[in-house]
Protein backbone atom coordinates (compact mmCIF):
# COMPACT_ATOMS: atom_id res chain seq x y z
CA UNK A 1 0.00 0.00 0.00
CA UNK A 2 1.47 3.44 -0.66
CA UNK A 3 1.85 5.25 2.61
CA UNK A 4 -0.65 8.36 3.15
CA UNK A 5 0.97 11.42 4.13
CA UNK A 6 -0.25 11.82 7.58
CA UNK A 7 0.09 15.28 7.25
CA UNK A 8 -2.65 14.88 4.34
CA UNK A 9 -5.38 13.80 6.21
CA UNK A 10 -8.08 15.55 8.32
CA UNK A 11 -9.10 12.71 10.83
CA UNK A 12 -12.17 13.21 12.08
CA UNK A 13 -12.56 9.39 13.63
CA UNK A 14 -11.59 10.75 16.81
CA UNK A 15 -14.97 9.18 18.78
CA UNK A 16 -13.34 5.78 17.61
CA UNK A 17 -9.72 6.06 18.40
CA UNK A 18 -7.86 9.49 18.91
CA UNK A 19 -5.14 11.51 16.39
CA UNK A 20 -2.42 12.39 16.48
CA UNK A 21 -1.70 12.12 20.39
CA UNK A 22 0.55 14.80 22.30
CA UNK A 23 4.27 14.59 22.00
CA UNK A 24 4.25 13.83 25.35
CA UNK A 25 2.72 10.60 24.93
CA UNK A 26 4.71 9.72 22.43
CA UNK A 27 7.77 10.87 24.24
CA UNK A 28 6.35 8.64 27.19
CA UNK A 29 6.13 5.76 26.08
CA UNK A 30 9.52 5.71 24.31
CA UNK A 31 11.15 6.19 27.93
CA UNK A 32 8.62 3.40 29.18
CA UNK A 33 10.73 1.14 26.84
CA UNK A 34 14.00 2.58 27.74
CA UNK A 35 14.26 0.94 31.18
CA UNK A 36 13.11 -2.04 32.82
CA UNK A 37 9.77 -2.20 34.11
CA UNK A 38 9.95 -1.19 37.96
CA UNK A 39 6.33 -1.39 39.75
CA UNK A 40 5.79 -2.99 43.20
CA UNK A 41 6.10 -7.06 42.65
CA UNK A 42 7.52 -6.75 39.52
CA UNK A 43 10.47 -4.87 40.35
CA UNK A 44 13.24 -5.52 37.87
CA UNK A 45 15.37 -2.36 38.99
CA UNK A 46 15.62 0.68 41.12
CA UNK A 47 15.73 3.54 39.21
CA UNK A 48 12.88 4.01 36.65
CA UNK A 49 9.12 5.52 37.03
CA UNK A 50 6.41 3.16 38.13
CA UNK A 51 4.16 3.95 35.30
CA UNK A 52 1.23 1.90 36.74
CA UNK A 53 1.19 4.17 39.78
CA UNK A 54 1.73 7.34 38.18
CA UNK A 55 -1.17 6.64 35.72
CA UNK A 56 -3.22 5.68 39.12
CA UNK A 57 -2.54 9.39 40.84
CA UNK A 58 -3.73 10.51 37.13
CA UNK A 59 -6.43 9.32 36.97
CA UNK A 60 -7.19 10.23 40.76
CA UNK A 61 -7.00 13.55 40.01
CA UNK A 62 -8.54 14.22 36.91
CA UNK A 63 -11.71 12.46 38.12
CA UNK A 64 -11.21 13.52 41.58
CA UNK A 65 -11.97 10.23 43.11
CA UNK A 66 -9.63 7.72 45.13
CA UNK A 67 -8.12 5.86 46.17
CA UNK A 68 -5.83 5.36 43.85
CA UNK A 69 -6.12 1.02 44.48
CA UNK A 70 -10.01 1.91 43.22
CA UNK A 71 -8.73 2.52 40.09
CA UNK A 72 -8.40 -0.60 37.92
CA UNK A 73 -6.52 -1.35 34.59
CA UNK A 74 -7.75 -3.08 31.71
CA UNK A 75 -7.16 -3.96 27.82
CA UNK A 76 -10.05 -1.40 27.23
CA UNK A 77 -13.21 -0.06 28.35
CA UNK A 78 -15.32 -2.93 26.77
CA UNK A 79 -12.67 -5.43 28.68
CA UNK A 80 -13.94 -3.64 31.41
CA UNK A 81 -17.64 -4.07 31.55
CA UNK A 82 -16.75 -7.45 30.68
CA UNK A 83 -15.03 -7.94 34.08
CA UNK A 84 -17.91 -5.44 35.82
CA UNK A 85 -21.06 -6.75 34.47
CA UNK A 86 -20.75 -10.65 35.18
CA UNK A 87 -18.64 -9.84 38.31
CA UNK A 88 -21.80 -7.73 39.60
CA UNK A 89 -23.92 -10.51 38.38
CA UNK A 90 -22.03 -13.20 39.90
CA UNK A 91 -22.11 -11.27 43.63
CA UNK A 92 -25.89 -10.68 43.38
CA UNK A 93 -26.50 -14.81 41.73
CA UNK A 94 -28.71 -16.73 44.23
CA UNK A 95 -30.41 -14.13 45.50
CA UNK A 96 -33.67 -14.46 43.36
CA UNK A 97 -34.57 -12.40 40.21
CA UNK A 98 -32.38 -10.09 38.13
CA UNK A 99 -33.70 -7.38 36.60
CA UNK A 100 -31.17 -5.31 34.61
CA UNK A 101 -31.94 -1.97 32.83
CA UNK A 102 -29.61 -0.06 29.61
CA UNK A 103 -30.35 1.78 27.19
CA UNK A 104 -30.97 2.17 23.64
CA UNK A 105 -27.98 4.71 22.86
CA UNK A 106 -25.52 2.19 24.49
CA UNK A 107 -22.51 0.62 22.61
CA UNK A 108 -22.31 -3.01 21.97
CA UNK A 109 -19.82 -3.14 24.65
CA UNK A 110 -22.90 -3.19 26.97
CA UNK A 111 -25.76 -4.70 24.76
CA UNK A 112 -23.67 -7.98 24.22
CA UNK A 113 -22.96 -9.00 27.71
CA UNK A 114 -26.21 -8.00 28.92
CA UNK A 115 -28.13 -9.79 25.91
CA UNK A 116 -26.03 -13.27 26.40
CA UNK A 117 -26.79 -12.93 29.94
CA UNK A 118 -30.66 -12.49 29.08
CA UNK A 119 -30.34 -15.57 26.48
CA UNK A 120 -28.40 -17.42 28.97
CA UNK A 121 -31.75 -16.73 31.37
CA UNK A 122 -29.59 -15.07 34.19
CA UNK A 123 -31.53 -11.95 33.73
CA UNK A 124 -34.29 -10.25 32.46
CA UNK A 125 -33.25 -6.92 30.60
CA UNK A 126 -34.97 -3.40 29.52
CA UNK A 127 -33.57 -1.59 26.89
CA UNK A 128 -34.77 2.18 27.68
CA UNK A 129 -35.08 3.78 24.32
CA UNK A 130 -34.19 7.55 23.57
CA UNK A 131 -36.09 10.60 22.65
CA UNK A 132 -33.91 13.56 21.51
CA UNK A 133 -30.89 11.92 21.88
CA UNK A 134 -31.46 11.69 25.61
CA UNK A 135 -32.32 8.71 28.36
CA UNK A 136 -34.65 10.95 30.47
CA UNK A 137 -34.34 9.80 34.40
CA UNK A 138 -38.33 9.03 34.29
CA UNK A 139 -37.74 6.92 31.50
CA UNK A 140 -35.49 5.25 33.84
CA UNK A 141 -36.92 5.31 37.18
CA UNK A 142 -40.34 3.60 34.59
CA UNK A 143 -38.41 0.91 33.61
CA UNK A 144 -37.44 0.00 37.47
CA UNK A 145 -38.97 -2.95 38.43
CA UNK A 146 -38.96 -4.48 42.52
CA UNK A 147 -36.13 -7.24 41.17
CA UNK A 148 -33.98 -4.63 39.16
CA UNK A 149 -30.36 -4.98 40.53
CA UNK A 150 -28.37 -3.06 37.56
CA UNK A 151 -28.48 -0.11 35.36
CA UNK A 152 -25.72 -0.26 32.87
CA UNK A 153 -25.62 2.67 30.28
CA UNK A 154 -23.63 5.42 28.57
CA UNK A 155 -22.58 8.32 29.57
CA UNK A 156 -21.97 9.96 25.82
CA UNK A 157 -23.55 8.63 22.62
CA UNK A 158 -21.27 7.46 20.54
CA UNK A 159 -23.21 8.03 17.69
CA UNK A 160 -25.40 11.25 18.63
CA UNK A 161 -22.96 13.00 20.99
CA UNK A 162 -25.44 13.57 23.90
CA UNK A 163 -24.82 13.62 27.48
CA UNK A 164 -27.24 11.34 29.80
CA UNK A 165 -28.03 13.11 33.17
CA UNK A 166 -26.07 10.90 35.39
CA UNK A 167 -26.66 12.49 38.50
CA UNK A 168 -30.16 12.38 38.37
CA UNK A 169 -30.11 8.99 37.43
CA UNK A 170 -27.81 7.49 39.50
CA UNK A 171 -29.81 9.56 42.61
CA UNK A 172 -32.73 7.64 41.75
CA UNK A 173 -31.10 4.47 41.05
CA UNK A 174 -29.57 4.53 44.90
CA UNK A 175 -32.44 5.53 46.37
CA UNK A 176 -33.91 2.09 45.61
CA UNK A 177 -29.86 0.29 45.85
CA UNK A 178 -30.11 -0.29 42.35
CA UNK A 179 -25.85 -0.24 41.08
CA UNK A 180 -24.73 1.74 38.27
CA UNK A 181 -22.20 1.34 35.68
CA UNK A 182 -21.89 4.08 34.01
CA UNK A 183 -19.73 3.82 30.21
CA UNK A 184 -17.74 6.77 30.15
CA UNK A 185 -15.98 5.94 26.57
CA UNK A 186 -17.10 8.59 24.99
CA UNK A 187 -17.36 11.58 27.68
CA UNK A 188 -13.82 11.04 29.77
CA UNK A 189 -11.43 13.59 28.73
CA UNK A 190 -13.86 15.49 26.86
CA UNK A 191 -15.51 17.28 29.34
CA UNK A 192 -15.36 17.62 32.75
CA UNK A 193 -16.16 14.45 35.32
CA UNK A 194 -16.43 14.77 39.14
CA UNK A 195 -16.65 11.05 40.32
CA UNK A 196 -16.43 12.16 43.59
CA UNK A 197 -19.62 13.65 43.40
CA UNK A 198 -21.44 11.69 40.85
CA UNK A 199 -23.58 8.92 42.07
CA UNK A 200 -22.38 6.16 40.26
CA UNK A 201 -20.89 2.51 41.10
CA UNK A 202 -18.75 2.16 38.84
CA UNK A 203 -17.14 4.27 35.71
CA UNK A 204 -15.85 2.56 32.47
CA UNK A 205 -12.98 4.67 30.34
CA UNK A 206 -10.96 4.12 27.87
CA UNK A 207 -6.99 5.37 27.17
CA UNK A 208 -7.20 5.32 23.39
CA UNK A 209 -9.70 7.85 23.04
CA UNK A 210 -10.26 11.43 24.39
CA UNK A 211 -7.90 10.69 27.34
CA UNK A 212 -4.97 10.92 24.50
CA UNK A 213 -4.05 7.24 25.31
CA UNK A 214 -3.45 4.42 23.25
CA UNK A 215 -5.18 1.33 22.68
CA UNK A 216 -4.81 -1.37 24.47
CA UNK A 217 -5.53 0.96 27.73
CA UNK A 218 -8.82 1.03 29.74
CA UNK A 219 -9.64 0.01 33.33
CA UNK A 220 -12.41 1.28 35.29
CA UNK A 221 -13.46 3.14 39.22
CA UNK A 222 -15.24 1.14 41.49
CA UNK A 223 -16.66 2.89 44.46
CA UNK A 224 -17.14 0.15 46.60
CA UNK A 225 -15.28 -3.10 45.25
CA UNK A 226 -17.23 -5.96 47.68
CA UNK A 227 -20.15 -5.58 45.16
CA UNK A 228 -18.44 -7.12 42.61
CA UNK A 229 -16.82 -10.40 42.39
CA UNK A 230 -14.18 -11.01 40.24
CA UNK A 231 -14.76 -13.00 37.13
CA UNK A 232 -11.10 -13.65 35.88
CA UNK A 233 -7.96 -14.96 37.76
CA UNK A 234 -4.56 -15.11 37.58
CA UNK A 235 -1.05 -14.07 38.62
CA UNK A 236 -0.28 -10.70 40.38
CA UNK A 237 2.52 -10.60 41.70
CA UNK A 238 1.44 -10.59 45.19
CA UNK A 239 0.52 -12.92 47.90
CA UNK A 240 1.82 -15.62 45.44
CA UNK A 241 1.62 -18.93 47.62
CA UNK A 242 -2.33 -18.61 47.71
CA UNK A 243 -4.03 -20.09 45.26
CA UNK A 244 -6.83 -17.65 45.25
CA UNK A 245 -7.09 -14.29 43.71
CA UNK A 246 -6.04 -11.76 46.13
CA UNK A 247 -9.05 -9.78 47.87
CA UNK A 248 -7.12 -6.61 47.71
CA UNK A 249 -7.46 -3.74 45.40
CA UNK A 250 -6.31 -3.35 42.68
CA UNK A 251 -4.72 -6.59 42.32
CA UNK A 252 -8.49 -8.68 42.94
CA UNK A 253 -9.49 -7.14 39.87
CA UNK A 254 -6.09 -7.36 37.85
CA UNK A 255 -4.22 -10.31 36.66
CA UNK A 256 -0.79 -10.71 34.14
CA UNK A 257 1.50 -8.23 33.12
CA UNK A 258 0.19 -4.58 33.28
CA UNK A 259 0.35 -2.84 29.87
CA UNK A 260 3.17 -0.04 31.18
CA UNK A 261 3.82 1.66 27.89
CA UNK A 262 -0.12 1.76 28.18
CA UNK A 263 0.29 3.37 31.18
CA UNK A 264 2.61 5.77 30.78
CA UNK A 265 0.91 6.87 27.60
CA UNK A 266 -2.66 7.45 29.25
CA UNK A 267 -0.52 9.22 32.40
CA UNK A 268 1.00 11.49 29.85
CA UNK A 269 -2.02 12.31 28.46
CA UNK A 270 -3.91 12.94 31.43
CA UNK A 271 -1.10 15.50 32.28
CA UNK A 272 -1.43 16.69 28.95
CA UNK A 273 -5.65 17.55 29.36
CA UNK A 274 -5.05 18.72 32.40
CA UNK A 275 -2.33 21.03 31.32
CA UNK A 276 -4.53 22.60 28.48
CA UNK A 277 -7.86 22.28 30.70
CA UNK A 278 -10.50 20.71 30.50
CA UNK A 279 -13.07 23.76 30.11
CA UNK A 280 -11.49 24.80 27.38
CA UNK A 281 -11.21 21.40 26.06
CA UNK A 282 -14.94 21.38 25.95
CA UNK A 283 -15.70 24.67 24.82
CA UNK A 284 -13.41 24.31 21.92
CA UNK A 285 -15.02 21.13 20.46
CA UNK A 286 -18.74 22.53 21.14
CA UNK A 287 -17.68 25.49 18.66
CA UNK A 288 -16.10 23.51 16.04
CA UNK A 289 -19.22 21.31 16.55
CA UNK A 290 -21.61 24.01 16.08
CA UNK A 291 -19.63 25.65 12.97
CA UNK A 292 -20.11 22.16 10.98
CA UNK A 293 -23.72 21.36 12.16
CA UNK A 294 -24.46 24.67 10.76
CA UNK A 295 -23.00 24.95 7.68
CA UNK A 296 -24.45 21.03 6.87
CA UNK A 297 -27.87 22.59 7.74
CA UNK A 298 -27.45 24.58 4.78
CA UNK A 299 -27.53 21.66 2.12
CA UNK A 300 -31.48 20.33 2.13
CA UNK A 301 -30.33 16.69 1.60
CA UNK A 302 -27.87 15.99 4.50
CA UNK A 303 -29.88 14.78 7.55
CA UNK A 304 -28.49 15.88 11.13
CA UNK A 305 -29.54 13.03 13.61
CA UNK A 306 -28.41 15.29 16.54
CA UNK A 307 -28.00 19.18 16.14
CA UNK A 308 -26.99 19.98 19.54
CA UNK A 309 -24.55 17.49 20.50
CA UNK A 310 -22.51 18.16 24.17
CA UNK A 311 -19.58 16.14 22.62
CA UNK A 312 -18.06 16.98 19.34
CA UNK A 313 -19.31 14.36 17.33
CA UNK A 314 -21.80 15.04 13.94
CA UNK A 315 -23.88 11.92 12.35
CA UNK A 316 -25.55 12.61 9.14
CA UNK A 317 -26.49 11.04 6.08
CA UNK A 318 -26.94 12.46 2.37
CA UNK A 319 -29.74 11.81 0.94
CA UNK A 320 -29.70 9.66 -2.69
CA UNK A 321 -26.08 7.81 -1.06
CA UNK A 322 -24.99 5.31 1.19
CA UNK A 323 -23.24 6.59 3.98
CA UNK A 324 -20.44 4.04 3.18
CA UNK A 325 -20.18 5.59 -0.06
CA UNK A 326 -20.03 9.27 1.36
CA UNK A 327 -17.30 8.24 3.58
CA UNK A 328 -15.81 6.38 0.98
CA UNK A 329 -15.63 9.45 -1.15
CA UNK A 330 -14.95 12.05 1.60
CA UNK A 331 -11.88 9.65 2.69
CA UNK A 332 -10.53 9.27 -1.16
CA UNK A 333 -11.59 12.44 -2.83
CA UNK A 334 -10.58 14.65 0.42
CA UNK A 335 -8.72 13.16 2.64
CA UNK A 336 -11.64 13.51 5.07
CA UNK A 337 -11.45 10.13 7.88
CA UNK A 338 -15.20 9.62 8.90
CA UNK A 339 -16.44 6.50 10.10
CA UNK A 340 -19.65 4.70 8.53
CA UNK A 341 -22.06 2.24 9.42
CA UNK A 342 -23.38 1.82 12.75
CA UNK A 343 -20.76 2.50 14.95
CA UNK A 344 -21.52 -0.88 17.16
CA UNK A 345 -24.43 1.17 18.59
CA UNK A 346 -27.27 -1.01 16.63
CA UNK A 347 -30.39 0.02 18.45
CA UNK A 348 -29.83 3.55 17.59
CA UNK A 349 -29.54 3.10 14.24
CA UNK A 350 -32.41 0.91 14.78
CA UNK A 351 -34.38 4.19 15.75
CA UNK A 352 -32.84 6.84 13.49
CA UNK A 353 -31.85 5.34 10.30
CA UNK A 354 -33.71 1.59 9.73
CA UNK A 355 -30.68 0.10 10.44
CA UNK A 356 -29.08 1.13 7.14
CA UNK A 357 -26.22 3.75 9.72
CA UNK A 358 -24.90 6.65 9.00
CA UNK A 359 -21.97 8.98 8.20
CA UNK A 360 -20.26 10.60 11.53
CA UNK A 361 -17.54 13.02 12.30
CA UNK A 362 -15.80 13.47 15.91
CA UNK A 363 -13.43 16.01 16.81
CA UNK A 364 -10.24 16.33 18.78
CA UNK A 365 -8.31 18.92 20.64
CA UNK A 366 -6.41 19.19 17.66
CA UNK A 367 -8.72 19.57 15.11
CA UNK A 368 -8.00 22.61 13.80
CA UNK A 369 -10.71 25.32 12.47
CA UNK A 370 -9.22 25.11 8.78
CA UNK A 371 -9.49 21.66 8.87
CA UNK A 372 -13.41 22.04 9.88
CA UNK A 373 -14.46 24.63 7.29
CA UNK A 374 -12.28 22.14 4.71
CA UNK A 375 -14.51 18.97 5.88
CA UNK A 376 -17.73 20.76 5.97
CA UNK A 377 -17.12 22.38 2.56
CA UNK A 378 -15.82 18.81 0.98
CA UNK A 379 -19.44 16.82 2.93
CA UNK A 380 -21.46 19.66 1.37
CA UNK A 381 -19.52 19.08 -1.89
CA UNK A 382 -20.40 15.47 -1.97
CA UNK A 383 -23.95 16.37 -0.98
CA UNK A 384 -24.65 19.05 -3.97
CA UNK A 385 -23.12 15.99 -6.17
CA UNK A 386 -25.63 13.96 -4.70
CA UNK A 387 -28.63 15.89 -5.30
CA UNK A 388 -28.04 16.66 -8.62
CA UNK A 389 -25.85 13.94 -10.32
CA UNK A 390 -26.48 11.15 -8.53
CA UNK A 391 -27.61 8.05 -12.15
CA UNK A 392 -27.01 5.32 -13.48
CA UNK A 393 -23.55 5.43 -15.49
CA UNK B 1 -4.77 -3.18 -15.13
CA UNK B 2 -3.97 -5.67 -12.18
CA UNK B 3 -4.81 -6.38 -8.44
CA UNK B 4 -0.90 -5.49 -6.63
CA UNK B 5 -2.48 -6.15 -3.51
CA UNK B 6 -5.74 -7.15 -1.55
CA UNK B 7 -6.17 -6.00 2.43
CA UNK B 8 -9.04 -7.34 4.20
CA UNK B 9 -11.24 -4.66 6.35
CA UNK B 10 -13.89 -5.28 8.95
CA UNK B 11 -17.61 -3.91 8.04
CA UNK B 12 -19.66 -3.28 11.18
CA UNK B 13 -22.91 -1.85 8.86
CA UNK B 14 -24.44 -4.70 7.18
CA UNK B 15 -21.98 -7.45 7.64
CA UNK B 16 -20.64 -7.66 4.06
CA UNK B 17 -16.91 -8.51 3.67
CA UNK B 18 -15.03 -5.49 2.66
CA UNK B 19 -11.67 -6.03 0.86
CA UNK B 20 -9.63 -2.89 -0.35
CA UNK B 21 -7.44 -3.59 -3.66
CA UNK B 22 -4.49 -1.68 -4.57
CA UNK B 23 -4.35 -1.73 -8.52
CA UNK B 24 -1.47 -1.15 -10.47
CA UNK B 25 -3.07 1.59 -12.45
CA UNK B 26 -5.45 4.30 -11.80
CA UNK B 27 -9.28 3.16 -12.41
CA UNK B 28 -10.97 5.07 -15.34
CA UNK B 29 -14.19 5.46 -16.30
CA UNK B 30 -13.90 2.82 -19.32
CA UNK B 31 -13.57 0.23 -16.67
CA UNK B 32 -16.66 1.26 -14.93
CA UNK B 33 -18.86 1.00 -18.14
CA UNK B 34 -16.82 -2.10 -18.68
CA UNK B 35 -18.55 -3.50 -15.52
CA UNK B 36 -21.79 -1.99 -16.56
CA UNK B 37 -21.92 -5.76 -18.68
CA UNK B 38 -22.40 -7.44 -15.62
CA UNK B 39 -24.33 -5.40 -13.24
CA UNK B 40 -25.36 -2.24 -12.24
CA UNK B 41 -23.25 1.08 -12.35
CA UNK B 42 -24.21 4.06 -10.72
CA UNK B 43 -22.05 7.84 -10.90
CA UNK B 44 -21.54 10.64 -8.59
CA UNK B 45 -19.80 12.98 -11.52
CA UNK B 46 -19.30 16.00 -9.69
CA UNK B 47 -17.20 13.89 -6.97
CA UNK B 48 -13.70 14.28 -8.39
CA UNK B 49 -13.31 12.75 -11.89
CA UNK B 50 -15.96 10.50 -11.17
CA UNK B 51 -17.31 8.15 -8.01
CA UNK B 52 -18.72 5.10 -9.57
CA UNK B 53 -20.33 2.30 -7.79
CA UNK B 54 -20.62 -1.37 -9.57
CA UNK B 55 -23.16 -3.26 -7.75
CA UNK B 56 -24.04 -6.87 -8.72
CA UNK B 57 -26.98 -8.18 -7.29
CA UNK B 58 -26.49 -11.08 -4.72
CA UNK B 59 -22.84 -10.85 -5.13
CA UNK B 60 -20.82 -8.04 -4.55
CA UNK B 61 -19.74 -4.40 -5.18
CA UNK B 62 -17.41 -2.27 -6.29
CA UNK B 63 -17.04 0.89 -5.31
CA UNK B 64 -14.16 3.96 -6.63
CA UNK B 65 -12.87 6.97 -7.93
CA UNK B 66 -11.89 7.65 -11.32
CA UNK B 67 -7.87 8.19 -11.07
CA UNK B 68 -7.61 6.26 -8.05
CA UNK B 69 -5.10 3.49 -7.63
CA UNK B 70 -7.58 1.73 -4.71
CA UNK B 71 -11.27 0.30 -4.88
CA UNK B 72 -12.83 -1.16 -2.15
CA UNK B 73 -14.75 -4.19 -2.78
CA UNK B 74 -17.96 -5.97 -0.42
CA UNK B 75 -18.82 -9.76 -0.83
CA UNK B 76 -21.82 -10.93 0.41
CA UNK B 77 -20.57 -13.89 2.54
CA UNK B 78 -22.74 -16.13 2.22
CA UNK B 79 -21.56 -16.82 -1.45
CA UNK B 80 -17.91 -14.59 -1.25
CA UNK B 81 -16.49 -18.45 -1.85
CA UNK B 82 -18.84 -18.82 -5.29
CA UNK B 83 -18.46 -15.58 -6.20
CA UNK B 84 -14.35 -14.44 -5.15
CA UNK B 85 -13.11 -15.48 -8.53
CA UNK B 86 -15.23 -14.29 -10.84
CA UNK B 87 -14.77 -10.91 -9.40
CA UNK B 88 -10.69 -11.51 -10.01
CA UNK B 89 -11.39 -12.35 -13.44
CA UNK B 90 -12.99 -9.16 -14.33
CA UNK B 91 -10.42 -7.15 -13.23
CA UNK B 92 -7.61 -9.96 -14.79
CA UNK B 93 -9.56 -10.03 -18.15
CA UNK B 94 -10.45 -6.12 -18.22
CA UNK B 95 -6.48 -5.61 -18.08
CA UNK B 96 -5.90 -3.23 -20.99
CA UNK B 97 -9.15 -2.64 -21.52
CA UNK B 98 -9.82 -5.02 -24.42
CA UNK B 99 -11.54 -7.34 -22.05
CA UNK B 100 -13.00 -10.92 -23.67
CA UNK B 101 -16.27 -10.46 -22.54
CA UNK B 102 -18.20 -13.50 -24.05
CA UNK B 103 -15.94 -15.65 -21.84
CA UNK B 104 -17.07 -13.34 -18.74
CA UNK B 105 -20.36 -14.08 -19.44
CA UNK B 106 -20.32 -17.90 -20.02
CA UNK B 107 -18.10 -17.35 -16.29
CA UNK B 108 -20.80 -15.42 -15.29
CA UNK B 109 -24.14 -17.64 -16.09
CA UNK B 110 -22.06 -20.40 -13.86
CA UNK B 111 -21.94 -18.17 -10.95
CA UNK B 112 -24.88 -16.68 -10.89
CA UNK B 113 -26.40 -20.38 -11.36
CA UNK B 114 -24.42 -21.51 -8.32
CA UNK B 115 -25.41 -18.48 -6.06
CA UNK B 116 -28.76 -18.99 -6.84
CA UNK B 117 -28.71 -21.95 -5.51
CA UNK B 118 -26.93 -21.51 -2.47
CA UNK B 119 -29.06 -18.23 -1.43
CA UNK B 120 -32.49 -19.45 -2.84
CA UNK B 121 -32.49 -23.64 -3.56
CA UNK B 122 -33.47 -23.00 -7.27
Amino acid sequence: MPEEDPAELIYLNNAATSWPKPPEVTAAIIASLARPVFGSGRTAGTQGEDYITLAREALVRFFHAGPEEHWVFTHNATDALNILIPGFLAAVEGEGPCHVITTALDHNSVLRPLHERERAGQISLTVVPFENAKVSPDAVRAAIRPVTRLVVMSHGSNVLGSVQDIRAIGELLHEQDIYFIVDGAQTAGHIPIDLGTLPVDAFVFTGHKALCGVPGTGGFYIRDPKRVVPVRFGGTGTDSFSLCQPDEMPDTFEYGTHNYPGAAALAAGIGFLEATGIDAITEKGERQTAYIIAELRQEPNIILYNETPELPIVAFNIEGMANDDVGFVLARAYRVISRTGLHCAPLVHEALTGGKGCVRISLSWFTTDEECRIAAKAIREVAQGAHSSLGQA
Amino acid sequence: MRILRSVRHKSCADGTRMKEFLLSDPVTEDFFLFLKNFGSVKCVATVGDGFYTFQKEDCFSIKGLVGDTTVEVRFKPEVADITVDFLYALFHFYRDGNPDIETLKRREAGVEQRVRERLYGT
